[in-house]
């Protein structure tokens, strides 16, 4: 059967679908026969829900998202009026479909619409360096060790998400990419990071901090040198290293939280990243739940401390994040879960596309260069709408 | 029991999993701080957390109350919150240490560890004690190699101690031995 017509048949149809990345392609999920919208109340049930499985199939799961809003919620922290569009905080579906895609996914745009598609941004360079000296000031005072600051890009258009999605992933093939497809909405991403992968009583999380633009000179063991030289980006990636320690040791078994890759270099289309890989062994009782609130909202993309970071943040954002810095994944019905952070991602909603990117304030960190790392972390991704 | 009082920290927990290793450990947020658990503990460790002692004044309490009457522990903002009691000024340092690694040595001979051995750690401060530092029965026995701020302090009459790097950071080479030492004492 040739799944790529299958595929562009599905996508013509108009129903609703779900593409993750596997490990040697992509899982596309679709015939749903439920639809969840989680708010702050039902997210409980959810997440407690027992499942009877008689047999086990491989659609005995839900796929779907957390917003952030939600999971600021679950942890206790409110958020402030914001500008909101009104996505709904969190979905899921229950697809009773799944059928495996290479990774080499095509579809052909018959509708060539050229559209110059001109972005706005939220925070101006100038507003920037205006927030980003607050903050440094609450760092000195110790409030906060590192903050993340987001901006928001936004233009009117309606896209073809297929389409968008097949050339995002030919250009750059994240390990964490996804698209959701529903009537409303539409999702793309080609999220690098992982925050959560259960299997059994085994947990593990991939931490992002350090970005480089890939360029001539920088190849792959120079960005690695590039890290271990920068003090900045290597003081930024351990204290999230220690901090996803922390999450993991609220729900692991005391001595089993073990660092197995420690600040290695991934590469992607424009940028390498510098990685880490935390495992651990859950305690007896643990549910879903607990890792849910243990984990999120991932601190790659929020700072830290949590709690204190979240509350500053808040205060200041003055548009919500949606989708952005939530999680994307799938909680199967024995229990297993694996869910990334959404970062390098569209939303489109309402007739209107967004791209949101952050970037750390830490000590020593500077405005300009953090201003522009915003802009090399969402340029694959406006690079589309071209 | 080890009786950890949390401080709304993101680093909190791997306190708890470094102390888990010796003994039975109960954790509480600072704002639920449990009195039969308290009572029932032999040791008080104070974490780590954001912003500066005086925003921690239930600590605070518990400290005084139990002072030279159960061992007590504190890591960072626990070291500073530990010394504030004992009336030192906690004051901005020039240069901030977040995610930091560096060499610290044992400078006093009264401290458990041998005089001039040096350790290497993990510092998350911005905050530091302003010296000089003198009070009855505390010793400052670390400081950092490079820039001479107080890392560590002890009091054997009292049994009260102070880390203002982070033993459970993976930063800290050897930060079992560390706390394994200080809980043996």
């Amino acid at each position: 059967m040739n799944t790529i017509k299958q595929l562009t048949d599905l996508h013509n149809s108009g129903k609703s679908y779900i593409i993750y990345k596997s490990n040697k392609g992509f899982d596309l999920y679709t015939n749903f026969s439920k639809k969840i919208i989680l708010n702050k109340k039902n997210i409980y049930h959810f997440l407690n829900k027992k499942k009877n499985i008689k047999k086990s199939k491989n659609t005995d799961l839900f796929i779907g998202f957390f917003g952030y809003e939600l999971l600021n919620n679950l942890i206790g922290v409110k958020i402030p009026r914001q500008k909101n569009i009104n996505l709904p905080k969190g979905i899921f579906y229950k697809p009773e479909k799944k059928i495996s895609l290479t990774k080499n996914l095509s579809y052909r745009n018959e509708i060539d619409i050229k559209q110059k598609k001109i972005f706005k941004i939220n925070i101006n360079r100038k507003f920037y360096s205006k927030i980003f000296k607050k903050f440094k000031k609450k760092i000195k005072e110790g409030e906060t060790y590192q903050i993340k600051i987001c901006t928001k890009y936004k233009t009117k258009s309606e896209i073809n998400s297929l389409d968008f999605f097949c050339r995002l992933s030919k250009i750059n093939l994240a390990p964490e990419s996804f698209m959701i497809k529903d009537k409303n909405y539409s999702i793309i991403s080609c999220s690098p990071e992982n925050l959560i992968d259960k299997k059994g009583s085994l947990i593990s999380t991939k931490p992002i901090a350090g970005t480089v633009k890939k360029n001539k000179n920088m190849k792959k063991n120079k960005a690695l040198n590039y890290f271990r030289k920068n003090l900045k980006e290597t003081k930024e990636h351990n204290m999230i290293v220690d901090m996803e320690r922390n999450d993991l040791s609220r729900i692991c078994k005391a001595g089993t939280v073990k660092l197995l890759k420690t600040k290695v270099v991934e590469e992607y289309k424009d940028l390498f990243h510098y990685v880490s890989l935390i495992k651990g062994k859950l305690k007896k009782n643990i549910k879903n739940i607990d890792i849910i609130k243990a984990m999120m909202p991932g601190g790659s993309v929020i700072g830290c401390p949590k709690i204190s970071t979240l509350n500053l943040l808040n205060k200041q954002e003055k548009e919500n994040r949606n989708i952005y810095t939530g999680s994307f994944g799938y909680i199967k019905f024995n229990g297993d879960m694996r869910f990334n952070i959404i970062i390098r991602s569209i939303l489109n909603f309402k007739g209107i596309s967004e791209i949101s990117a952050a970037s750390g304030v830490v000590a020593d960190s500077n405005a300009e260069h953090e201003f522009n790392e915003n802009y090399i972390k969402v340029k694959a991704l406006i690079d589309l709408f071209k | 029991m080890i009786y950890i009082i949390d401080h709304n920290d993101s680093f909190t927990h791997n306190v708890v999993h470094q102390f888990s290793l010796f003994d039975k450990v109960e954790c509480d947020n600072y704002n639920n701080i449990d009195k039969t658990k308290l009572k029932k503990a032999s040791i008080i460790v104070f974490s780590p957390g954001p912003g500066k002692p005086k925003d921690y004044p239930i600590t605070s309490n518990v400290y005084n109350k139990f002072k030279s009457k159960k061992k007590m522990i504190g890591i960072c903002l626990g070291f500073q919150q530990i010394l504030f009691c004992e009336g030192a000024k906690i004051i901005e340092q020039r240069k901030t240490f977040h995610g930091f690694q560096s060499n610290i040595k044992v400078i006093s001979d009264k401290s458990l560890f041998k005089k001039g051995k040096t350790f290497k750690v993990g510092r998350y401060h911005s905050l530091k004690l302003k010296e000089p530092f003198k009070v009855k029965n505390f010793d400052i026995t670390m400081r950092c190699l490079e820039s001479k701020v107080a890392m560590s302090f002890e009091n054997n009459k009292d049994k009260i101690y102070g880390f203002q790097f982070h033993p459970e950071s993976f930063l800290t080479v050897n930060g079992n031995l560390l706390i394994k030492k200080i809980l043996s004492a």
